[in-house]
């Protein structure tokens, strides 16, 4: 087991790998009285093309497999629906599905054990049956339609098809009516089959527990499966460069949103890189920026940019959203901003303070504490990275990311109104 | 004065909170919502957005915020300070000095706020009210109040309205300002680890208690349709719950649209598959229950049958074991998680103390217990059907 302890926040993180390969990461807290799980497999939206590591196949499935799969793992035998049955129990189950993960989660402060029974008897007991499926396509149906008035969504999926030409990450996570109308039980249990093995699924831990014994607990309710090969997924191939500069659309709404894109094609550490980002955005467009100030007294921005890096092993891009009157007036002026400034020693150190502070309070919560490390460790990161390595960025580093993806790299601006 | 210390352990921050608390007032509503958004504009030590949040963030990332909130038919206004606790600052900081400063000592300039500020944020609060309609599920809510609630105070909707902003100026929002500190309710709250209480730097002449009796409500009848470009309907429906043990509604409440247990999302997305979000929520202090739910818009007669279908059974006591315990667990698992973040543990006590109950988190689960099936039933016969609101767009036809 790997332990690793942190002095400045008083934290310690285990890290167990399984022999079948699954792994478990516990972050126990003391003082508090709310326990939190949640397991993941990594098997997203964007995995809609693999080889079956039993048959060798290579297997195409509808877009929306991932979800649809998801609302169908509480299914039972018995008829009794999981999810209602960890409710019942005064956990506050649930679960998600994003583009390159599934998780099934519980928050509660008592049953806990009631609950990790039910949660790793479902999530290891498939039942599909051609009526279930069946009944599910009108509840996803709704849940697409909501997804359609949503702006936020929009101006997420067009930034995506922007910058990007082939990446699966532009297609909806739960897909469309029409390919939801071709998922079957068969499809179902395919990509359960493949994907639904320990090797490719991660599980963490936060709560008022002893590591060792935690553990221990986990092992005993995992049944034996056999070995598996890693699965091949195939992903079209990405050119590099964007897609196309903008992408606007009408959605009769009174405050127009944007989202301007930078795609990220550079070989870095990605902790570090993402730190340095964070330095960036807070630096030239934060609250305390010159260029916030300004766009706030010109009345074009009414509330701060929300500026964020997302990575994967897929694809990385850094985000500025924001709401205006004229989306066009503050790209401008943002691009102008990057193009001639530099970070400052001053906002340098101030914006790191920040980050650091930031980075200490995702520790309040147990929930947020397993939602940060199991997103983490789905990128093949452990969250602890990001507060050692604050200390070691330096300005000369933080500049040199500002030169190579943003000053020298083209965005984008997708545009709801 | 109310100031209080709750203190936690295990948090890697503290939280400060004060609020100013007046009576919804149709006259003075607009113009109260417009103070928040002044004062953080700038103090007379921090001049401007750039020197306040510079200084936030020099104390390695402290948090400051601000808005208005409408409890019941109270209007509060509401300000947060949050930062980490002594343990992980490498130097101290003063955290309630700071929200000090921001509430009591704000830029002055020709005995008026500052006119640049007052004329930006009428702008600011212009576009949000004329912005309400693009969250429509938010919008929908609301609507559905205003409409249940049209003549009385719980029906103004807290940012106030468009007309009222011009006759606002930098002086008479100051006015209203020096008034509001004199005689709205101001209630303080440190919450964390070796916390200091908040003491308030001004003298209060006038103690008055701010106090409002629960409004008489008529029930309405209504059923209001209103047309927008939406691809999924929103239907709203407002019922009018009895005055009895608040417990004993929390679980009618929770058992009707509580979670995934309950009739509603049973009924409504399970059996008939009519809907992702099918659920309700109690607002306590108006004695008020919302049934929310999104469908298509040619399902709206048979989304009502079966809604109200879910009303008739309560009443008939079509209740069973399960449904009802799992509402219980469900309400105390959502208590018990209240000392699990700082915010709630405040919001919590304040509004005990705004109501003059003063229960202790204990005492109020054990209320919950106390509850029985029977309690449940007999609520049901009195609970009325007020309002029925839907948001809807075209009829989509099926290709």
């Amino acid at each position: 087991m790997k332990i690793i302890k942190n002095q400045k926040i008083n934290e310690t993180v285990y890290i167990e790998t399984l022999e079948n390969g699954m792994k478990i990461i516990v972050i126990p807290k003391k003082n508090t009285k709310k326990k939190y799980v949640i397991w993941s497999t990594k098997f997203g939206s964007i995995d809609n093309n693999f080889i079956d590591p039993t048959t060798n196949k290579e297997i195409k499935v509808p877009d929306g497999v991932a979800h649809y799969l998801e609302h169908k793992m509480f299914e039972n035998e018995n008829g009794v629906d999981s999810l209602y049955k960890m409710m019942a129990l005064g956990l506050d189950a649930n679960a998600y599905t994003t583009n390159d993960h599934t998780a099934y989660l519980f928050g509660c402060t008592d049953n806990f054990y009631e609950g990790l029974d039910e949660l790793m008897d479902f999530v290891q007991h498939p039942y599909f049956t051609d009526e279930n499926v069946e009944k599910e396509r009108g509840i996803i149906g709704q849940e697409i339609g909501r997804y359609d008035d949503e702006p936020g969504w929009k101006l997420y999926v067009n930034a995506m098809d922007c910058l990007y030409k082939n990446n699966p990450i532009k297609l909806d996570i739960a897909g469309t009516v029409e390919s939801i109308a071709k998922i079957t039980k068969e499809v179902l249990y395919s990509c359960y089959n493949t994907f639904y093995h320990p090797t490719n699924m991660v599980m963490c831990i936060s709560g008022n527990f002893e590591a060792e014994k935690i553990i221990e607990e986990v092992k005993n309710r995992l049944l034996p499966r056999e070995k598996m090969e890693e699965i091949k997924r195939i992903y079209p191939i990405e050119p590099k460069g964007i897609n196309k500069k903008e992408k606007e659309a009408n959605m009769g709404i009174n405050m127009p949103m944007f989202m301007i894109g930078y795609k990220d094609e550079l070989e870095e550490d990605k902790v570090k890189e993402d730190l340095a980002i964070q330095i960036i955005f807070n630096s030239l467009l934060g609250k305390s920026s010159k260029v916030y100030q300004e766009l706030y007294n010109e009345g074009l921005l009414q509330t701060s940019l929300d500026s964020s890096y997302e990575y994967s092993k897929t694809y990385a891009h850094a985000l500025i959203a924001g709401e205006s009157t004229n989306p066009k007036k503050v790209y401008e002026k943002i691009k102008e901003t990057i193009a001639n400034e530099e970070i400052s020693k001053e906002d340098f150190e101030r914006s790191k303070k920040k980050i650091y502070g930031d980075l200490v309070s995702e520790y309040n919560d147990v929930e947020n504490i397993g939602r940060m490390y199991l997103s983490d460790a789905i990128k093949d990161v452990n969250s602890m990275e990001y507060i050692d390595k604050i200390d070691d960025i330096s300005i000369e580093y933080v500049n040199e990311i500002l030169r190579k993806l943003f000053k020298e790299n083209e965005s984008i601006i997708s545009i709801v109104k | 004065m109310n100031n209080s210390v709750i203190s936690t352990e295990g948090f890697k921050t503290n939280l400060y909170a004060i609020f100013l608390t007046v009576p919804l007032n149709k006259k003075e509503v607009t113009i109260n919502s417009l103070i928040p958004a002044v004062l953080r504009r700038g103090t007379e030590k921090y001049p401007n957005q750039l020197e306040i949040n510079k200084k936030l963030e020099e104390m390695y990332g402290a948090s400051f915020n601000c808005g208005v909130d409408k409890m019941g038919d109270y209007q509060v206004l509401k300000f947060y300070m949050e930062n980490l606790s002594n343990k992980y600052l490498p130097e101290k900081q003063n955290a309630v000095e700071f929200l000090k400063e921001l509430v009591f000592n704000p830029l002055i300039e020709n005995d008026g706020f500052k006119k640049e500020y007052v004329e930006q944020e009428k702008e600011n609060i212009k576009r949000i009210i004329e912005s309400r309609k693009d969250n429509k599920s938010q919008y929908s809510l609301d609507r559905c109040i205003e409409e249940m609630f049209e003549g009385e105070m719980y029906g103004i909707y807290k940012f106030g309205n468009v007309d009222d902003l011009e006759k606002i100026n930098e002086k008479n929002l100051y006015e209203q300002y020096k008034k509001i500190i004199k005689e709205a309710r101001i209630d303080c709250f440190s919450c964390g680890e070796e916390v200091e209480k908040i003491e308030i730097p001004i003298e209060r002449s006038k103690q008055e208690q701010v106090k409002c009796e629960l409004q008489e409500h008529n029930i309405k009848n209504k059923e209001i349709k209103e047309p927008m470009d939406v691809s999924q309907g929103k239907l709203i429906i407002g019922l009018v719950t009895p005055d009895k043990p608040k417990s004993v509604v929390s679980v009618y409440n929770t058992v009707l649209g509580g979670g995934a247990n309950s009739k509603l999302f049973q009924n409504v997305r399970e059996k008939a598959s009519l809907a992702y979000t099918a659920g309700s929520s109690y607002v306590r202090r108006k004695n008020v229950i919302f049934i929310k739910t999104g469908i298509e818009t040619a399902n709206y007669d048979k989304a009502v049958e079966i809604i109200k279908q879910q009303l008739e059974d309560m009443k008939n006591g079509n209740i069973t074991d399960d449904e009802f315990n799992s509402a219980k667990q469900l309400i105390i698992a959502n208590l018990n998680l209240i000392p699990e973040s700082q915010e709630d543990l405040i919001s919590y006590y304040f509004d005990q103390k705004l109501y003059d109950e003063n229960l202790k988190l204990e005492d109020y689960i054990a209320n919950i217990e106390k509850v029985t099936k029977e309690d449940i039933i007999d609520l049901a016969k009195d609970v009325k059907l007020d309002t029925i609101y839907f948001l809807h767009g075209q009829e989509r036809s099926e290709a």
